[in-house]
């Protein structure tokens, strides 16, 4: 089992496409708007009439589009993300990462089922209530036995769960070979894959977002809070 | 591998640069034993992040001090586990390259070599930084200007390039620029003290350089140059640049004879000298300065009254006197300065000293 997860980790990384790069217009594109939440930001480091005149600059450009990687695509609805190559190719890499995951799983399920199924493998050395009996004997089909008895089955589950710090141990910490984990990672980037927002949208609110900053400066009065923190 | 080599510090002095590389043969032999084959590398290498920052560092020191072999070796391994087309690795070679080119026909064709890399990938940024790099050490700064303002276009958020920026414009003696540019910085990182140390000392400059015969703007620039070395102190206590511009900004009495410093090497703070004081006599002249200098439609701040900037004196010259005396005296605690900064800081306490007695 420990090899197993050990194999998928490995398949994890062969499979794993690396990043696609992006070209100069988009990382402009990207950078501008992060300057602009910048400004956003840490304006009160720059004086008054320099805010203004970014403001005022960052805001016609905005409007204007002047940062868009490409300025035809503009005011058009989005394609469908089917037919983008690109988002294609992201879906594969989805799909490929949940085939490493699914290929092994169902193997050995199969193996367990087809070997182990229907009797139990060992004896706990405690007693325990019969609330476990769901928990400790799947796939044994008999009422009286003792909760003590662990079906094979059940304790494959047990230590699939309980092989994460081993795994941490063998491949590091960062790892992908429990399935828990895979798991969890793919609920959070299921958010993150719907449709990807218009920059030309973002770029209209942040501008909405830098008109109504109202101005302040930091060194107002800094020399008076020098001196009281200092004397 | 040491620490200093991990991490050093931003900007290496040249004797740490040189106990770096002396370490140089130690770690390079180490490494290089005898490695098992292929199957069981896999289990006995232990491979760290830090092994590689290290090499780096270790490579940049020893081009720094000529040892050139070593720095050799150094990129050979970097090549090897990252491979050929590795941008950071391409930024080191061409370093590699450019420190032991020749003449300045071996500087050009490496020039040549940067442009063709960056037809094939314009987002390739070590190498376009590299490539303002060796522009500059050409001795062509305007062009360097066009390239860096270029990759700014593209990327904006390069705290690094705009400080560059800021000084390529400095050697130029365009400060309005070199202002923008420091201005952009503090946007990326508002609270880099040695950044606003930095741009107070600017706009000293730039004030007294421009400015010298119309008394409003003079003063605008000085009170402003003054507040940023006042923000740096109280983003970073003991920051000694942040003192001695505070100290340099209270005005002399004669005030219109120290404009020849101004032409001396920008990066010592010695043209610095007397912003403060400048400001005092400035203000001193104007009888009514508050209502006159502050103009409310852009929102500039009144300049702060006599008493303000003589206790900020006061207290620049104690500070000073402080950090110089306990630095001397080899304190734990006070030994991180640039020794050259507290010279100078000395000799300007000393300046002051000899005014008194007169």
């Amino acid at each position: 089992m420990i090899l197993t997860g050990i194999l998928r980790h490995y398949a994890m990384i062969l499979l794993q496409s690396a990043p696609k790069k992006q070209t100069l217009p988009q990382v402009r594109q990207q950078r501008s708007l992060m300057r602009a939440i910048n400004l956003r930001n840490n304006f009160n480091v720059i004086s008054a009439s320099s805010f203004q005149n970014r403001k005022a600059f960052m805001v016609q450009a905005f409007k204007d589009g002047a940062f868009l990687a490409d300025p035809e695509a503009r005011g058009k609805p989005r394609p469908n993300p089917m037919t983008d190559p690109a988002m294609m190719e992201g879906m594969m890499g989805m799909m490929k990462g949940n085939v490493a995951m699914m290929v092994p799983q169902t193997l050995i399920m199969g193996w367990i089922n087809a070997f182990f199924s229907g009797f139990v493998i060992m004896k706990l050395p405690f007693p325990l209530t019969p609330q476990f009996k769901s928990m400790l004997q799947s796939g044994v089909g008999t009422r009286d036995l003792d909760v003590r008895w662990v079906s094979s089955l059940s304790w494959y589950f047990l230590t699939l769960f309980g092989l994460q710090p081993v795994y941490n141990f063998i491949l590091g910490s960062n790892n992908a070979a429990s399935q828990v984990t895979q798991q969890m990672a793919q609920m959070n980037q299921m958010p993150g894959m719907g449709p990807e927002q218009d920059p030309d949208k973002l770029f209209l609110s942040e501008a909405e977002n830098l008109e109504v900053i109202e101005h302040y400066w930091i060194l107002d009065g800094v020399e008076d809070r020098l001196l009281a923190k200092l004397t | 591998m040491a620490a200093e080599l991990i991490n050093p510090p931003p900007s290496v002095p040249p004797a740490l640069a040189l106990r770096m590389s002396q370490q140089a043969p130690r770690i390079l032999q180490q490494s290089s034993g005898p490695s098992l084959p292929y199957p069981l590398s896999l289990l006995t290498a232990s491979e760290a992040p830090e092994t590689w920052i290290g090499y780096e560092n270790l490579m940049l020191a020893c081009l720094r001090t000529g040892d050139d072999r070593s720095a050799r070796i150094c990129l050979e391994k970097l090549t090897q586990r990252f491979g050929e087309d590795n941008e950071r690795v391409m930024a080191l070679r061409g370093m590699y390259h450019e420190a032991v080119a020749e003449d300045y026909k071996a500087l050009e064709s490496i020039f040549r070599g940067y442009e063709e890399v960056l037809k094939k990938d314009p987002t390739n940024m070590p190498i376009r930084k590299r490539r303002v790099a060796l522009l500059k050490a050409m001795n062509r700064p305007i062009d360097a200007t066009t390239a860096l303002v270029g990759l700014l276009d593209a990327s904006p958020t390069d705290a690094e390039a705009w400080a560059e920026l800021a000084d390529l414009y400095l050697t130029q003696n365009l400060y309005a620029q070199a202002i923008f540019s420091l201005e952009e910085v503090l946007l990326i990182t508002p609270n880099a003290w040695n950044i606003h140390a930095r741009m107070g000392e600017i706009l000293y400059l730039s004030s007294l350089a421009t400015n010298s015969n119309n008394d409003g703007n003079l003063m605008r620039g000085l009170c402003e140059s003054m507040r940023r070395f006042c923000r740096s102190i109280e983003l970073c206590d003991n920051y000694l640049r942040g003192y001695y511009g505070l100290k340099l900004v209270r005005p002399l009495a004669h005030f219109h004879s120290p404009q020849q410093p101004l032409s001396t090497n920008t990066s010592t703070n010695n043209p610095l000298k007397q912003t403060t004081k400048h400001l005092l006599s400035l203000l001193s002249k104007t009888s009514k300065p508050a209502p006159a200098a502050a103009d409310p439609q852009f929102g500039d701040l009144a300049p702060p009254s006599l008493a303000t900037i003589e206790r900020l004196h006061e207290l620049a010259t104690a500070k000073l006197a402080e950090i110089v005396r306990r630095n001397a005296a080899g304190e734990s605690g006070w030994d991180g300065y640039d020794q050259a900064e507290v010279i100078a800081a000395g000799e300007l306490l000393g300046r002051d000293a000899q005014k008194i007695e007169r």
